[in-house]
């Protein structure tokens, strides 16, 4: 996996912003962009609508559907409880455990669900583009194998939108020499 | 800059029709009293107590958005404004409770401390000169605040300059902690003392929070009704997603509270608490236990949780008039069964609901055409008006 990358830096929201909308205008194919913090404008102009609320709504339901299954089946099913004179079916005190309970198994399945999409797994090594989008720079990348126009254009583009640098990269090549400047 | 176009123009159609509601009110009222005096005195309780929680809620909500310097609701805080110039006139009604207060509230018979050792403990602080003190003490409270807050506002639109959003916020700042105190012992007063034998800790908390929540459901109806009249021509799909968010976080904390009042009297089951539960549980009142639950909770709250949904004016105007029932059931499902001993419901009720809205709307509409309805000089108008997300 040898990918040649086009990297443009850009040190604050409205130029990154500026010079996305033109690229994605001109039909540029954008590969990713690393920001300190989200942004609407990216992340419309992306189009990766997430499906993960949807996913997590239904395991809302799973989560209420089986704790309030698993509570009746363990008070009234396997072993009727009796409580002082109370009915076996206690419902209305089955919701506060389902509430907690509901929380924790959507927030556990979504976590699951987020790391099996975006393949992140414990001791995976994270993959930086450029030390510097960890901080309080703006990154565009581009996939030089399909960048929609010329990498001349794109350059000339990113520069006169007020990039702060542009440059080419291997996917492989390590950030060090990079990293000690800093 | 010219004034006159960006005020309301309140047709001279929508007021006769206002005043024909009024009188519809008034008739229906009159004929109450002479055939079944305990339900139109209900009726008037109800009535009274549902518009001045949207008042208050209004208030609350412009104060919020005051203390937490929103930018996106600036552009339409004329609203909360305007229905919180409801409450001097809601203040005269409610001094005409005074005489049905045999009527409506057990606690206020004579000779009944005599014979209710538990009413006779009570009597200090529930007896009437005391509850028309607080009743003059709270609405002078919040007509005090509610005046000053509405002349900074017209001061800044004349002048400009950031001294009276500050002002404001301080203001607000002292409003909420009114409201705090002195709505929770309103709703006590007003609802929770007419089973003066009952009590619960959060009942107070849940009325607040319903007032919030349908106040802010009516800004927004109030709002959209505006929009398709042609006024806010800047209210965009972020406005409105804004607006369903105030209705389904409130909506969420009303089922919540709803739920844990329920769920400790239930749990608890002692009978000084259980009795206004079994009191409710038989015919109609169990149905509108579990129709107030669906109303005010379960279709928001599947409604508006999607994010197509939130945005839209055709899904939040069947929700709002849906919620705005919803707060009228929640309410005859206390009054009702204390007052009536009964679920009757008919023309004097449809009547006596008109009446009021037919009040609230011309005085709502009153303040709205005085001033100019996209406030001039706010320092996050601009924020507003280009509000998106």
């Amino acid at each position: 996996m040898n990918e040649k990358y086009l990297v443009g830096v850009f040190d604050d929201e409205h130029t990154l912003v500026d010079a996305f909308e033109k690229a994605i205008e001109k039909g540029v194919v954008i590969e990713e962009v690393y920001t300190p913090y989200p942004i609407h404008e990216i992340l419309q102009g992306m189009k990766t609508r997430t499906h993960i609320t949807h996913a997590a709504f239904f395991y809302g339901l799973l989560g209420v559907i089986l704790l309030h299954g698993g509570m009746y089946y363990a008070a009234v099913l396997s072993w009727p409880m009796q409580f002082g004179g109370k009915p076996s079916n206690t419902f209305p005190s089955f919701i506060v455990v389902a509430i907690v309970g509901t929380i924790l198994t959507i927030t556990l399945l979504t976590l699951l669900t987020f790391s099996v999409r975006s393949k992140i797994y414990p001791g995976r090594k994270a993959k930086i583009i450029d030390i510097r989008a960890t901080d309080d720079k703006f990154i565009i990348l581009l996939n030089q194998d399909n960048m929609g126009i010329e990498k001349d254009a794109i350059i000339k583009l990113f520069r006169s939108n007020g990039a702060s640098e542009v440059y080419e990269k291997d996917a492989n090549t390590t950030d060090k020499q990079l990293s000690n400047e800093l | 800059m010219d004034s006159t176009i960006d005020k309301l123009v309140v047709q001279k159609n929508f007021k006769y029709l206002m005043y024909a509601f009024i009188g519809i009110g008034i008739i229906s009222l009159a004929a109450g009293f002479m055939l079944d005096p305990d339900r139109a005195w209900a009726n008037y309780l109800l009535n009274n107590y549902y518009f001045v929680s949207l008042a208050i809620g209004a208030a609350f909500f412009g104060a919020i958005q005051y203390i937490s310097q929103s930018g996106w609701s600036a552009a339409f805080k004329r609203i909360p404004e305007a229905m919180a110039s409801y409450i001097p006139v809601a203040g005269v009604l409610f001094l005409i409770l005074y005489f049905g207060m045999h009527t409506l509230f057990q606690w206020s018979r004579d000779g009944i401390t005599a014979t209710d050792s538990l009413l006779a403990h009570k009597a200090v602080y529930l007896n009437i000169p005391f509850f028309f003190l607080r009743l003059v003490l709270f609405f002078g409270l919040w007509i005090v605040m509610i005046r000053l807050l509405r002349k900074i506002s017209l001061k800044e639109d004349a002048e400009g300059g950031m001294t009276f959003f500050y002002k404001s916020e301080k203001y607000s700042k002292i409003l909420i902690f009114i409201i705090a105190v002195s709505f929770t012992l309103f709703a006590i007063d007003m609802i929770m003392s007419l089973e003066p034998d009952w009590f619960s800790a959060i009942f107070a908390a849940k009325s607040f929070i319903a007032a919030f929540l349908h106040a802010s459901t009516v800004i927004a109806l109030i709002a959209i009704i505006l929009y398709r009249l042609g006024y806010f021509p800047m209210l965009n799909n972020s406005h409105l997603h804004d607006f369903s968010r105030y209705i389904f976080m409130l909506s969420l904390v009303w089922g919540y509270f709803n739920f844990v009042e329920f769920m400790l009297i239930w749990y608890g089951n002692i009978p000084a608490e259980t009795v206004f539960f079994v009191k409710r549980s038989g015919g109609a009142f169990g149905a509108l236990f579990f129709v107030n639950i669906a109303l005010n909770w379960l279709i928001p709250f599947l409604f508006l949780m999607p994010r197509m949904t939130s945005r839209s004016k055709v899904f939040l105007l069947p929700v709002i008039v849906l919620m705005m029932i919803g707060q009228y059931t929640e309410l005859y499902y206390y009054i009702w069964p204390a007052v009536v001993h009964g679920a009757k419901f008919g023309i004097l009720e449809i009547g006596t609901y008109l009446g009021f809205l037919g009040l609230f709307a011309l005085v709502v509409t009153n303040t709205l055409s005085k001033a100019s309805l996209v406030p001039r000089n706010h320092p996050y108008l601009e924020e507003s008006i280009y509000h998106q997300f």
